[in-house]
């Protein structure tokens, strides 16, 4: 028999408006017996195969000070979560699905807008950097020839950020109105 | 002591803020707090760590709670002066909620309503 610890490693680009799909993606590579080693590195996943097992993911939205995160990190963990790290600022949990328990990290929609406006506020303090530093570069005369690169990728950084103020805003609003 | 007003802008409390400041009457650490809270809604309200956390950073950065102890990393937090004046305003207005619906209640009770717990 061959009983190998092995590990998968995945590349996986994770835009902020996709939370709840990454949650359900973990889960399902869970269900397959691919359990997700710890969160780190943007965009890369090592998984450890093993016995399928039903885990719900959830993810926070927080950034904060050590003393802060160790009550934060507490709470969780009594809560019966286990914590497998962060990726920039997201905090990932995890937890055996049981019936008859919360298998929600947020209860109700009050703490779910919170956590969407922590990433907008999050985002939106980027943007208006970005958006005070290169706007006007971008309409200006290029002074050199790579220029015009750099202005094309802002943009694109720009636009794109854009769409997931967008999405966050539409998000918070679907909520606020239930 | 505080003000009418000041009392008053937070009211009326989300369902989870307001059974989290009812178990606040004594010191309570966060994992207590959702057992409780489970424990005297009977299961009917369940608060959530990501919840909790948020409710406890709002309500001691408003000055309603205060944190008394800390044991291991667990920080325990009971109701201040202020907490109190909002909890008894809440559960004011929710006698008040509850009277007028009563007397209603009856009425449609006589009406042959038969409620829908029942059915």
């Amino acid at each position: 028999m061959t009983e190998e610890k092995k590990t998968v490693k995945k590349f996986r680009w994770f835009w902020a408006w996709q939370d709840e799909a990454e949650e359900a993606w973990l889960g399902e590579m869970s269900r397959k017996g691919y359990h997700l080693v710890a969160a780190g590195i943007p965009c890369i996943y090592e998984f450890k195969a093993g016995e399928p097992k039903d885990y719900v993911y959830r993810l926070d939205f927080q950034s904060f000070r050590k003393k802060e995160r160790e009550e934060y990190l507490q709470l969780f963990q009594d809560a019966g979560w286990e914590y497998l790290g962060q990726m920039s600022s997201w905090q990932y949990f995890r937890k055996e699905a049981k019936p008859g328990e919360t298998n929600e990290i947020f209860t109700d929609n009050e703490s779910k807008t919170g956590k969407y406006k922590r990433v907008l506020y999050f985002l939106g303090f980027f943007y208006i950097i970005l958006i005070a530093v290169f706007w006007g570069r971008i309409w200006g005369e290029s002074p050199y020839p790579w220029w015009d690169g750099i202005k094309i990728f802002i943009a694109v950084v720009l636009l794109i950020m854009t769409y997931a103020i967008i999405r966050l805003v539409m998000r918070i609003r679907k909520l606020q109105r239930r | 002591m505080s003000s009418k007003d000041d009392v008053k802008k937070y009211l009326p409390l989300t369902e989870a803020t307001y059974f989290i400041m009812l178990t606040l009457t004594e010191p309570l650490h966060g994992y207590a707090v959702m057992q409780k809270v489970e424990e005297i809604s009977r299961c009917a309200v369940r608060v959530g760590p990501g919840t909790l956390y948020g409710v406890f950073t709002t309500l001691e950065k408003e000055g309603l709670i205060v944190k008394v102890s800390e044991q291991d990393r667990r920080k325990s937090y009971t109701l201040t002066p202020k907490g109190k004046a909002v909890l008894a305003n809440q559960i004011e207005r929710l006698e008040l909620m509850s009277h007028n619906g009563a007397a209603v209640l009856k009425r449609l009770k006589a009406d042959g309503y038969e409620g829908w717990v029942n059915r």
